[in-house]
């Protein structure tokens, strides 16, 4: 990655991070609020694969795991795996396909508030796993799918000119929209 | 070639992943704890007044989604607001929302369990920031005299206990929260003694170890026993029983406990300067 690319991403993460804990953290419905973060390293992944998308997910974790009351790099551990893995998971997928992004961030916003409770239920923090997690699951999975639009544009954005086949086959392929 | 990308990226994420568990260790670590709430202090520090200044920004966007998930009581407010007089009305929600504020303060400079123990009176700044803990974040911090482990007290009860002191900001773990535990006595002389246990935002609180067939009656207020060792100083309510039961056979009686301090009004809260006696 770039300098260039890397200081926009940087850029993105923090406003990302901004909008997160001031807009995103009112928007409570069901004692739930829509998350951000993953969809950084699922964007990032899908954009230019698992290994931006591992380093996306552990830059943006270790920058929401300073402001959020949790320990400290469990956010960092659980993006750079969610990166990692919906990189390569999708690797083998036509970028271009229209339910490709919506169900990544669906999938992934899912499975990584699933594994960062059971990661922090396992490090003693047991209250990780007494959320109502039905609720969690909706807010957070149905607001990834509406959100990775413009966080995908963003990332797009940031990553551009790395050059890489995924993000050059997604830009041709989109409508121009995001 | 494949190989050597393949490798590389592999190794990458196991680094990454090497690191994180480094910085998760060191957190829960008690010894290197000081070294990661450090970071985390100075990260705060800087981030403040960047999240202050952006949320005077995004306000009203937020005010404008929270309205759109809730438009049936935004219609018939606005229907109400319409029918009065634009700047009368203003002023009349501007002297009200001044009036709340003021009885809530003044609800705090009255609290009879807090006796002669100094205070620290904060406003919350932000709540839930989390949806995996019930935290609140104060505007008061360590250049104020708020520091970890202090109690944290509303119009009503307990709310809280400081778990993290930044230079001018703090987090309050409410009591509602998966971690919180408090021991409280309750009963004619204070003789019964529990533990009452937070079950996550939105539970219902327990009260733990009592033994079964214990006389208990709903509405009935627990207080903080301020044993030996204990985290907050006796005396100061902390819930109210709703329902108690004992099942056949069981090693403790079972009972549900809802909060003393009103949780949905948190706007000003007193941080107590209190240690336990070493």
């Amino acid at each position: 990655m770039s300098v260039r690319s890397m200081a926009r991403v940087a850029l993105v993460i923090f406003l990302v991070l901004m909008v997160q804990q001031t807009v995103m953290v009112a928007l409570r419905i069901g004692g739930a609020h829509p998350d951000l973060l993953w969809l950084l390293p699922i964007t990032a992944a899908l954009l230019d694969g698992p290994e931006t998308g591992a380093i996306v997910g552990f830059w943006a974790g270790l920058a929401f795991d300073l402001v959020l009351p949790t320990p400290f790099g469990l956010s960092a551990l659980v993006g750079c795996l969610l990166g990692y893995t919906v990189g390569t998971l999708t690797a083998a997928v036509d970028p271009r396909a229209v339910w490709l992004k919506p169900v990544a961030a669906l999938a992934g916003s899912v499975g990584a508030d699933m594994l960062f409770a059971v990661l922090g239920a396992i490090l003693g923090q047991e209250q990780m796993v007494q959320v109502d997690f039905l609720a969690l699951f909706l807010v957070v999975g149905l607001a990834s799918v509406v959100l990775v639009l413009p966080v995908n544009r963003l990332m797009r954005w940031a990553l551009a000119g790395e050059g890489n086949r995924r993000s050059l086959v997604s830009a041709e392929g989109d409508t121009g929209v995001w | 070639m494949a190989r050597t990308r393949r490798s590389r990226r592999t190794l990458t994420v196991i680094v990454l992943v090497v690191i994180s568990l480094s910085l998760i260790s060191l957190d829960l670590n008690g010894r290197t704890h000081r070294l990661t709430s450090g970071i985390k202090s100075v990260a705060n520090d800087v981030y403040a007044p960047m999240r202050q200044g952006v949320l005077d920004i995004v306000s009203p966007i937020g005010n404008f989604f929270a309205g759109a998930f809730d438009y049936g009581s935004v219609q018939a407010q606005n229907e109400q607001l319409q029918k009065t007089l634009g700047q009368l009305r203003a002023e009349q929600a501007e002297r009200s929302f001044q009036l709340n504020q003021l009885r809530q303060v003044m609800a705090l400079q009255t609290l009879p369990y807090l006796q002669s123990l100094p205070v620290v009176t904060a406003q919350t700044v932000d709540q839930y920031t989390s949806n995996f803990t019930a935290t609140i974040t104060l505007d008061k911090g360590r250049a104020d005299g708020v520091d970890v482990g202090f109690p944290v007290v509303g119009a009503g009860g307990l709310v809280g206990q400081v778990i993290a002191a930044y230079h001018h900001t703090s987090v309050i773990r409410l009591v509602t929260d998966g971690q919180s535990k408090v021991g409280v006595v309750f009963g004619p002389g204070k003789q019964y003694q529990g533990i009452v246990d937070g079950q996550g935002p939105g539970n219902d609180m327990t009260a733990d170890l009592v033994p079964p067939n214990t006389p208990v009656h709903r509405g009935e207020v627990l207080f903080t026993s301020g044993l030996q060792a204990a985290s907050f100083p006796p005396g100061i309510p902390v819930a109210t029983v709703s329902s108690f039961h004992t099942a056949a056979g069981a090693s403790q009686e079972t009972i549900k406990v809802d909060s003393a301090a009103d949780l949905s009004q948190l706007a000003y809260v007193d941080v107590v300067q209190w240690v336990p006696p070493a």
